[in-house]
């Protein structure tokens, strides 16, 4: 899992922040796979439309199930996955326009459910794929192909955004931070629940806001990334908007709800009151 | 990505397929433009928004959050008396199929580039022609493009079609995906007079949604109106083949264009013991087959169809029966069709069912994915369809062309 599949040609740019997402996802499995014993095949990637899509097929030797669905739909695939055995650790892997804007409908709906699923969500605030347009996360005014005046829209803050709908783990972190995005990964898949790891992850092609992101002394960049700070208690929902709230990309997990029944948890509670009815007592009931 | 500069007043332009259409969007002033990023049809939003960015096309450019409100967006604005243009490739214009199917009841002119692309799953970002094809019974016109200069031509043609008040029906342009999309071409440009000539404003008349003119679009017909609706569609559908004769006979005069037939091309047909019949940018190597062909002293022609909706059948009757056989190549795929045949394939086995001398006819699907229809395919696919004209039947209506065993 460590190497690149010899039999799929290349498809990221160099530089592309998607390769440390990629080395840091297959850590996570693998520990799963050394600590928790979970054999590589009981891990499903599910990848929608766009670059982050690559991430399916760029394992080799054991490794986990892929399934490059159709743009913005990652979440109910994983949703068919996970219903469909349980047992399974389903992993989604998507863009911010695949995640945030054609598949915006779908975060809602799994967040009210608590989806037992982890979406790490590679956030580099464009349409890489199809050449630079911009997305929700692009800022407002950012000149890209699709925006020669300058973009009109607000930028969407996904933090907020999670949180409002109840997404019950989430967290931030960026791709050259290899070691912690592995980390956070393994706490997403080891969350009882619906959790979402969102990396700034940048495309050195059409916006790329690494420096923006690290910061640079010499030229006298402050760098927008911080972490989170240790006293933080990711259990308080208020904090960890506030947290949101403010500028600058928070690195570290800024909420966690474990105390919410999943949803193959809620299935099972209902089914257990479902009583069958025979075709003799559901006609007695349209007797007059 | 890097666009080429262009002047669209210069007369001469080495320019790509979207290029040429979304010049035509600057030249034609359209009202509302909306896209949403898929490949091969992408190409057109970068153009689209170099023009704008150079102060050529003024217009609304809306990035919509998906294909389905892309359409719905440039549907509403064809609503209000804006001339409009979007477009879509593949799955794209799948997930738009509802704003897709709506817009010909409610007899909206839209005019859509797709830039063919294969169905996803598998993955493949290659032509196929399925995805225009699938709109080919709701009431689209659908028009299939061979060059970069045909292509404009036809976006021009396609917002003065859409938009006569005899028909008010949309109109999608096909241009396959990578070969025309991203090739570029010399195109011999209209003046911006002659489009104005050739191009009245989009007048929606009594049916304009205004505040002046208080009407409801998309009341709840059911079974009291509905059929009716069909009924009016399906007319104007039919008189759509009419106008397209008109239009083609000014953009003739007005354009200095010498396009013989609007609906069809026929190539080195004059004497032609057989043909082979296709759409889009596989005339290409179609049309070298047949002259190193008939180097060869073989009598073979190619016959390409450039409207698919409405379809020319009039045209085609009497084009094909005059051949010792023909064959039919689809670039797309219809499974569990008649003969297991394709939908080009389908459509004209049944125009010629009257026909006398009906010709025996073979069908062919190659090129799938994008895949290239070479000289050599398409030397066996002559080949085959001379071996039905020695025959006079085929023995395998339908074969796949180029399929790795």
């Amino acid at each position: 899992m460590t190497s690149k599949n010899p039999e799929y040609d290349f498809k990221w740019c160099p530089g592309c922040g998607d390769f440390g997402v990629r080395r840091a996802l297959e850590t996570a499995i693998s520990r799963r796979t050394v600590e928790m014993e979970v054999a590589p095949e009981n891990n499903v990637i599910i990848a929608g439309i766009g670059c982050s899509g690559n991430m399916v097929h760029l394992l080799e030797g054991d490794q986990p199930y892929g399934f490059h669905g159709i743009h913005g739909r990652s979440l109910p695939i994983a949703m068919g996955a996970k219903m469909g055995n349980p047992d399974l650790n389903v992993v989604v892997v998507a863009g911010d326009g695949d995640f945030l804007g054609i598949g915006l409908e779908h975060i809602s709906p799994q967040a009210a459910r608590n989806l037992n699923i982890t979406a790490i969500v590679m956030d580099n605030g464009v349409y890489g794929l199809t050449k630079g347009q911009s997305s929700p996360t692009t800022d407002l005014g950012a000149v890209t192909s699709s925006t020669p005046y300058g973009k009109t829209e607000d930028k969407l803050h996904p933090f907020k955004m999670y949180l409002s709908l109840g997404v019950s783990f989430v967290s931030s972190t960026m791709s050259s931070q290899v070691r912690q995005m592995s980390t956070i990964m393994s706490e997403a898949m080891d969350h009882p629940g619906f959790s979402i790891v969102h990396i700034q992850s940048p495309c050195t092609e059409y916006n790329n806001t690494f420096e923006l992101l690290k910061g640079n002394v010499r030229k006298g960049i402050p760098g927008l990334a911080y972490d989170i700070p240790e006293d933080h208690d990711d259990a308080d929902w208020d904090a960890a908007f506030d947290i949101a709230s403010n500028d600058g990309i928070p690195l570290g997990v800024l909420y966690r709800d474990t105390t919410r029944p999943t949803l193959d948890q809620r299935i099972d509670e209902v089914s257990e009151k479902v009583k069958a009815k025979s075709v003799a007592s559901l006609l007695d009931s349209y007797a007059i | 990505m890097t666009i080429s500069t262009t002047d669209i007043r210069e007369k001469e332009q080495l320019i790509s397929g979207s290029e040429a259409i979304a010049i035509a969007c600057a030249m034609a002033d359209v009202d509302v433009i909306t896209a949403y990023p898929i490949r091969p049809y992408d190409t057109v939003m970068q153009f689209v928004s170099k023009l704008i960015a150079d102060g050529t096309l003024s217009c609304e450019y809306i990035i919509a959050e998906s294909e389905h409100s892309q359409f719905e967006i440039v549907k509403h604005a064809s609503a209000v008396g804006a001339r409009v243009f979007t477009g879509s490739s593949g799955v794209g214009w799948f997930y738009a199929f509802e704003a897709l199917a709506v817009t010909c009841g409610l007899r909206l002119p839209m005019v859509a580039m797709v830039g063919n692309r294969a169905l996803d799953d598998p993955g493949a970002f290659g032509t196929e022609h399925n995805d225009a094809l699938a709109v080919r019974d709701l009431g689209w016109m659908l028009r299939w493009v061979d060059t970069a200069e045909e292509a404009m031509d036809a976006a021009f043609m396609a917002w003065r079609v859409a938009e006569d008040p005899r028909i008010y029906l949309p109109c999608a342009i096909s241009t396959d995906g990578a070969f025309l999309t991203h090739s570029q071409q010399i195109v011999q440009m209209p003046s911006q007079e002659q489009v104005d000539e050739f191009l009245p404003p989009y007048d929606r008349g009594d049916f304009v949604l205004h505040p002046d003119n208080p009407i409801t679009i998309a009341p709840q017909v059911n079974e009291d109106w509905l059929i009716e609706i069909r009924r009016q569609t399906d007319a104007a559908m039919r008189r759509a083949r009419d106008v397209i004769i008109e239009a083609q006979d000014d953009m003739n005069r007005i354009f200095n264009r010498e396009e013989e037939d609007p609906f069809i091309e026929e190539y080195m047909t004059e004497d032609a013991d057989v043909v082979l019949v296709g759409m889009g940018t596989l005339s290409l190597p179609l049309k070298v087959t047949v002259r190193r062909l008939r180097e060869q002293g073989k009598k073979v022609g190619f016959v390409r169809v450039k409207w698919f909706r409405p379809f020319p059948a009039p045209e085609l009757q009497v084009a094909l029966s005059k051949f010792k056989a023909i064959g039919i190549i689809d670039r797309d795929y219809s499974l569990g069709a008649p003969q297991n045949g394709g939908v080009l394939y389908t459509e004209i086995r049944s125009a010629l069912y009257d026909v006398t001398p009906r010709p025996p006819m073979i069908g062919f699907i190659c090129g799938l994915g994008g895949r290239e229809v070479t000289v050599d395919s398409s030397t066996e696919m002559f080949d085959k369809t001379f071996e039905v004209a020695e025959t006079g039947h085929a023995e395998e209506p339908l074969l796949w062309i180029g399929v790795r065993s």
